[in-house]
């Protein structure tokens, strides 16, 4: 059974696959967050998008007010959630003067921008906001990347080969990655959650360049690419 | 397909951008990421009369994506790199996105010139 099996349309089954395993596996421990944490993240933002009129509250009532989050983390969250045009690096700066590690930030980052991608989709195709799964016990990995350096984002991230080794190798392979591949490198877990998504929603990387590859069947590349402009720019994404 | 694309469009969606269904995608990307659910809802009818069912779900899948990948640029401060920033020098200026809050964290690397 899939997680889109109410809606009126037909839904790619890779794509369907991976919002439900994302969601699934919300709950689960991650490299620095609990799965407690991880999923009072994904509430925190799901919240920030209702009270901010982004998203419509599901049946099931109120999401995470943000319980276990330092106000901090909270902070990043509903900023991030809601207003990503506003979010610069001073916004980074408080919240990492504010106690929160890089890998913390990255972590959470990653966390917003992938609830907020399911709940824009369920959003889009007119089905309510998932539910989340319970939090499962167990720690944190809290496994840094060996070749993680300061490079030009405001986070240390793998860069690319040669300098970022082996572990360069099995990120990003063998070509060099921009980038929008490689800023959640500090916790490679949440890059390659990015990447699932990037492939099964946008296209394979391996076709970005190709103009004349349809991913969709819905919709021409140009077609495509008009969303994706429209989106961006209403987030104010320079990117 | 000879298309005159307008990319002033996406900065002022009330514009022809030359698509076919281009103005049903705009308006349902707008809002999409807006807080009008009934204007959401009318796109959504409205874009799926012009372009078939299959596009819902494949715009959705877009506007998502994107939700996603502006969070992570905008959040984590990434830059562009120095090809792409020269080649989109003409649209940047045109479309006014040098003025983005975002675009110091690449042009402080590669200053506009």
């Amino acid at each position: 059974m899939g997680i889109y099996d109410e809606s009126k349309y037909e839904i790619n089954e890779d794509l369907e696959e991976v919002h439900g395993q994302h969601l699934r596996e919300l709950g689960n421990p991650g490299t620095w967050g609990t799965g407690g944490q991880r999923l009072a993240i994904a509430g925190c933002a799901r919240q920030a998008g209702i009270d901010a009129g982004l998203l419509e509250e599901p049946e099931n009532g109120p999401q995470s007010s943000g319980g276990g989050l330092s106000s901090v983390a909270k902070k990043v969250v509903n900023e991030l959630a809601v207003l990503p045009k506003d979010f610069d690096e001073s916004s980074y700066q408080r919240a990492i003067k504010g106690g929160l590690t890089e890998e913390e930030f990255v972590e959470i980052v990653g966390i917003v921008a992938r609830i907020v991608d399911l709940d824009v989709f369920a959003r889009g195709i007119g089905v309510p906001l998932k539910p989340f799964p319970e939090a499962q016990s167990g720690e944190p990995s809290r496994k840094r990347p060996e070749t993680a350096t300061q490079e030009q984002a405001w986070v240390p991230t793998v860069p690319n080969l040669p300098e970022g080794g082996d572990i360069a190798k099995a990120l990003y392979g063998e070509m060099p990655k921009p980038y929008i591949v490689r800023g959640l490198s500090l916790v490679p877990d949440e890059m390659k959650r990015h990447l699932e998504l990037e492939q099964v929603q946008y296209m394979p990387l391996k076709h970005v360049r190709d103009f004349d590859h349809q991913h969709h069947a819905g919709l021409t590349r140009m077609q495509v690419e008009v969303v994706a402009g429209r989106v961006s720019a209403i987030n104010q994404c320079f990117y | 397909m000879n298309l005159d694309i307008n990319l002033d469009a996406l900065i002022e969606p009330d514009l022809d951008i030359g698509v076919p269904g281009g103005s049903e995608l705009l308006r349902f990307s707008e809002a999409l990421v807006g807080t009008d659910r009934l204007a959401l809802d009318a796109a959504r009818e409205v874009l799926e009369n012009v372009l078939g069912a299959a596009a819902i779900p494949a715009a959705s899948a877009i506007a998502a994506n994107f939700s996603k990948n502006d969070r992570i640029a905008n959040g984590l401060g990434i830059p562009h790199d120095p090809v792409m920033m020269k080649a989109t020098k003409d649209i940047r200026e045109q479309l006014g996105l040098n003025s983005y809050l975002s675009a110091i964290n690449t042009l402080k690397y590669f200053p506009s010139d």
